[in-house]
């Protein structure tokens, strides 16, 4: 595992501004920020599976939202305590990621993005249709048990959580099984022709991503208190938590962070000046002016200026 | 001692189309056997069924005297035996370590995690075929097409074979890469290394091999030390076009 001192520096340094930060913006800000916090989350979830193999899910709000209303079910109408609620969700997602793993085990490219898309679209119909009285049916379920009061607590529950998810996928990543996942990404023949089961490793991607995926969508459905299938199947949804990854750096885990608060705040401040869904032209736009420009995204970006600072610097 | 090698009986068709015709041949320990033939004679198809990535219609494949018919790509790995491909295919965004790094990873994900990497192997892997140490750390779009086949072979032989299948292994390189090659194939034959290799460039392989197959349309049609195989009234008139 190849970490150096000032890759902790760095973290640290991220970790002292996230703790300090409500110190210093307004609640209204911050609120942001927790959905700026969950968003990565998501994306980071996302990258693991599709940033790093090349397995390109058009379904993660799947997860998400079985995450979500597994818990909301089971605190909501049984009673349970979400000390439990939030485990049984992450074990009950990972096995829906199982599920969206077997069609890859004979299809890639966009026939997998295009079934992933369709469990998207049957878990939005399920949900209205199947047992309504658990599932609230079209209007969802509102009311759910909130975890922390106020914005602050919840600031800080949504960064912790950000915290836990990012530093573990950073050092899972950064072991042999990143380049392995990452290989996969790349050519997942001569994956196999180097003696590696892709099956294996790409079962560890996709459980190690609904793991993260059902966490968020927990934690999520607890945050905002009410959930929706509308808004948690929407293509909008989809897409916002895929291009956060894609504009942050795909296949790293700074660059999901990095896109998912650049997106949040680009919407968050268009919204004055475009309150419907004209803003996500506009970042469509930005989004598409920066793959033209730097395809790696942001982070790339990024390690290009401290590149060119570190090399004025020692001439 | 079982051969490390044997193919018995092998058949592969793709529709009407027979690409592997009841082929049988087996390749001692320590051996370097080419397989020649003209442009889709089904060379690569005999490969291709060896290590698994194709499977046969017919016919078995036993290495060192384990039947590996079954058995997945991966598992034949672990058995064994490796290859190079036609074209090379390195995995174009990492670096010359981290490309060679796949091929000695462990087929456990645990171990993957838990345990680290041998970088002084990587370097070994990479100056056995003749890179630098500067070399390690760029990438494929940096690289001749002599490198990538250096490097090809370095991820192939860091997956620990005993038998190596070399395709094309010549193909594109300049006079001087093709010499760099062939002396490390030399070095690792000396090493004790079994080897199957296809090559059209007859020239460089003659030196190589103790013995030669030829086969056209699937079928074999001759066997034998490498003049003797060349000099063959069928190889000539199927392979240099010779009547």
């Amino acid at each position: 595992m190849n970490i150096r001192w000032y890759h902790f520096a760095l973290w640290a340094a991220f970790m002292a501004v996230m703790f300090a930060l409500p110190e210093f913006v307004s609640r209204g800000t911050l609120r942001t920020v927790i959905f700026a916090n969950f968003l990565a989350i998501f994306a980071i979830s996302w990258d693991v599976l599709s940033g790093r193999t090349g397995y390109i899910s058009f379904g993660h709000p799947f997860l998400i939202g079985i995450g979500a209303y597994t818990t909301a079910i089971l605190t909501k109408r049984f009673d349970v305590a979400i000390e439990a609620s939030i485990p049984i969700a992450v074990i009950v997602t990972m096995i829906a990621g199982f599920i969206v793993f077997l069609p890859a085990l004979r299809i890639k490219g966009s026939y997998f993005a295009l079934v992933t898309l369709a469990f998207m679209e049957l878990m939005y119909q399920l949900v209205q249709v199947i047992r309504p009285d658990l599932t609230g049916g079209t209007r969802g379920i509102s009311g759910i048990q909130g975890i922390t009061r106020g914005a602050v607590n919840g600031y800080y529950l949504s960064l912790t959580l950000l915290l836990v998810v990012a530093v573990t996928v950073w050092l899972v990543m950064r072991t042999r099984v990143g380049t392995a996942l990452s290989a996969i990404g790349m050519n997942e023949e001569s994956v196999r022709g180097s003696g590696l089961d892709t099956t294996k490793l790409k079962l560890f991607a996709f459980l190690f991503s609904a793991l993260i995926a059902g966490l968020g969508g927990a934690f999520y459905a607890h945050y905002v208190g009410a959930i929706a299938p509308r808004a948690l199947f929407d293509i909008n949804f989809l897409f916002t938590i895929i291009v956060a990854a894609l504009i942050g750096g795909a296949a790293t885990t700074a660059g999901p962070i990095i896109g998912a608060f650049f997106l949040t705040f680009l919407l968050e401040y268009l919204r004055p000046y475009l309150p419907g869904a004209e803003r996500y032209f506009i970042y469509g736009g930005v989004a598409l002016l920066l793959y033209m420009y730097q395809p790696k995204g942001i982070i790339a970006l990024l390690e290009t200026m401290k590149d060119r600072i570190i090399r004025r610097s020692s001439t | 001692m079982s051969s490390p090698l044997v193919i018995s009986n092998l058949r592969k068709t793709f529709g009407g189309l027979v690409a592997t015709n009841d082929v049988s041949f087996s390749v001692a320990q320590g051996e370097s056997l080419a397989l020649i033939g003209p442009n889709g004679a089904g060379k690569t198809t005999i490969f291709s069924q060896i290590m698994g990535e194709l499977r046969q219609t017919a016919g078995t494949i036993t290495l060192f005297g384990n039947e590996i018919s079954k058995l997945s790509t991966p598992a034949r790995i672990r058995e064994g035996v490796s290859r190079t491909y036609q074209v090379p295919r390195p995995f174009g965004e990492m670096t010359v370590a981290e490309n060679i790094r796949v091929g000695l990873m462990p087929d456990n994900i645990w171990h993957m995690i838990t345990r680290s990497g041998n970088a002084d192997r990587e370097l070994e892997l990479a100056l056995s075929v003749g890179f630098s140490e500067d070399d390690l750390k760029r990438t494929p779009s940096e690289l001749s097409m002599g490198d990538l086949r250096k490097l090809e072979m370095a991820r192939t032989m860091a997956t620990g074979p005993r038998v190596m299948l070399l395709d094309e292994v010549f193909a594109g390189l300049t006079v001087g890469e093709i010499a760099q090659i062939a002396a490390l194939i030399q070095q690792m034959r000396k090493d004790g290394m079994t080897f199957l290799i296809v090559s059209h460039d007859l020239k460089a392989l003659e030196p190589l091999v103790d013995r030669a197959i030829a086969i056209e349309q699937g079928t074999h049609i001759a066997e034998g030390p490498f003049a003797q195989v060349m000099a063959d009234d069928a190889v000539r008139a199927s392979y240099l076009g010779a009547a």
